[in-house]
């Protein structure tokens, strides 16, 4: 019965995470360390399957809408598979009371980062990168107008990729919060753009630290085969939810409950 | 036009590839877990401590073992997790198509980048 509680914890936190554009990992791997007791290294490297599997499966939405820039993801993918690769190298010489405190510290933080109002700021030109390159693009408006944008402050994007792609292989996640801010602070691209195209990326980011864990052991198909299944199917249901249902009255209520148990990881870390 | 339109087509494509890839890992992965599934007992009592074992000590383990759910999971996993390996290397040929040959060689660094993340996790 435990693995039908997994799957059911999992479906719903693909379900929320479709809702609130969070990747699974952030309810997942809270659920399998406190309720399950699972080593948080196996719950770290059984949720980047799941992002694998999200982000792939979405991937023809994304593209279909055209709001994902394939050119300026392709570029970005250096900087988040430098930093994952980083990052899986930093995972096996921290110790599992760290990884819970700095996973609980994250989850405290995208607490207050969900709550921020999000701004949508264009740039005014391109930065010599993107005219080279031809980053610029156009995205639909949704009155079937195309609403041209540049792109600015591309090594910049690249560093901070570095940062999301280290973050998403050390606690699991795919970083899609800390790449959006900086495609949208930095780089000036628009929202609706920075989060179609972070949500194409995530799953090559997962990838660079996912293979790795896997050949390492880490990954164990009696924790990741429920856990990616489950997201998979919850997110297909959340997607369809999405406009029937109260996005920002759950958003609130689930920030609630990520502070109450962005704690209890810390303080898992701290008695470890 | 017309090269922009096949280019969007083809991207397109790609991404579908991506989606039935993922349709078909996820069925290996069902049907793997489903052969090895339980209704009582905890599974994940083992997890509590970590324990570093090698993908092949594993996959030796359940073959002498004949534990075929176990062998099927790790297949559809293994599937999963080459798709955006493969996705990253149909993007490189489409660059390619496009004659945006910069591009193209930027997508081959992400992709022997994705290949040597790999023996990151072997041990010497």
């Amino acid at each position: 019965m435990y693995a039908i509680l997994l799957l059911v914890i999992s479906i719903l936190a693909g379900f929320i995470g479709a809702l609130l554009g969070l990747g699974g990992g952030i309810i997942v791997i809270p659920a399998l360390t406190l309720i399950f007791g699972v080593d948080i290294r196996y719950a770290v490297a059984a949720s980047l399957i799941s992002i694998i599997a999200t982000s792939s499966g979405a991937a023809a939405s994304f593209l279909k809408d055209h709001l994902t820039n394939l050119r300026v993801a392709v570029v970005l993918e250096i900087g988040t598979v430098a930093g994952a690769m980083t990052g899986f190298l930093i995972s096996s010489s921290i110790k599992s009371s760290w990884l819970y405190f700095i996973f609980g510290t994250f989850l405290l933080l995208s607490a207050f980062l969900m709550l921020r109002k999000k701004t949508d700021s264009r740039a005014e030109k391109n930065h010599p990168w993107s005219e080279k390159l031809k980053l610029a693009g156009a995205f639909p408006d949704g009155k079937g107008q195309l609403v041209a944008y540049k792109v600015a402050a591309v090594p910049f994007g690249i560093f901070c990729m570095f940062f999301a792609g280290i973050l998403s292989a050390v606690l699991g996640i795919g970083s899609g919060i800390f790449k959006v801010m900086a495609m949208d602070g930095a780089m000036k691209l628009p929202m609706k753009v920075s989060s179609a195209t972070s949500n194409f990326m995530i799953g090559v980011t997962a990838t660079a630290s996912a293979g790795a864990y896997f050949l390492r052991g880490d990954i164990r198909p009696e924790i990741a085969c429920p856990v990616a299944i489950g997201i998979i199917f919850g997110s297909i249901l959340g997607a369809k939810a999405m406009s029937e249902l109260p996005a920002n009255a759950i958003r609130k209520v689930f920030v609630a409950v990520m502070i109450i148990v962005s704690i209890q990881m810390i303080m898992k870390g701290i008695n470890s | 036009m017309k090269t922009e339109k096949t280019s969007v087509e083809l991207e397109i494509k790609i991404a579908y590839f991506l989606r039935y890839g993922v349709f078909i890992a996820g069925c290996f992965m069902f049907v793997g877990w489903g052969m090895n599934f339980k209704f009582s007992g905890d599974p994940y009592f083992g997890f509590s401590i970590y324990d570093q074992i090698p993908l092949p000590d594993l996959v030796e383990y359940y073959l002498r073992r004949k534990n075929y759910g176990a062998l099927i999971s790790y297949s559809g996993l293994a599937m999963l997790i080459a798709l955006p390996l493969i996705r990253v290397l149909l993007t490189m040929v489409l660059f390619l198509k496009q004659k945006e040959r910069t591009l193209a060689v930027i997508a081959l660094i992400v992709f022997l980048g994705l290949l040597l993340s790999l023996f990151l996790g072997i041990e010497p």
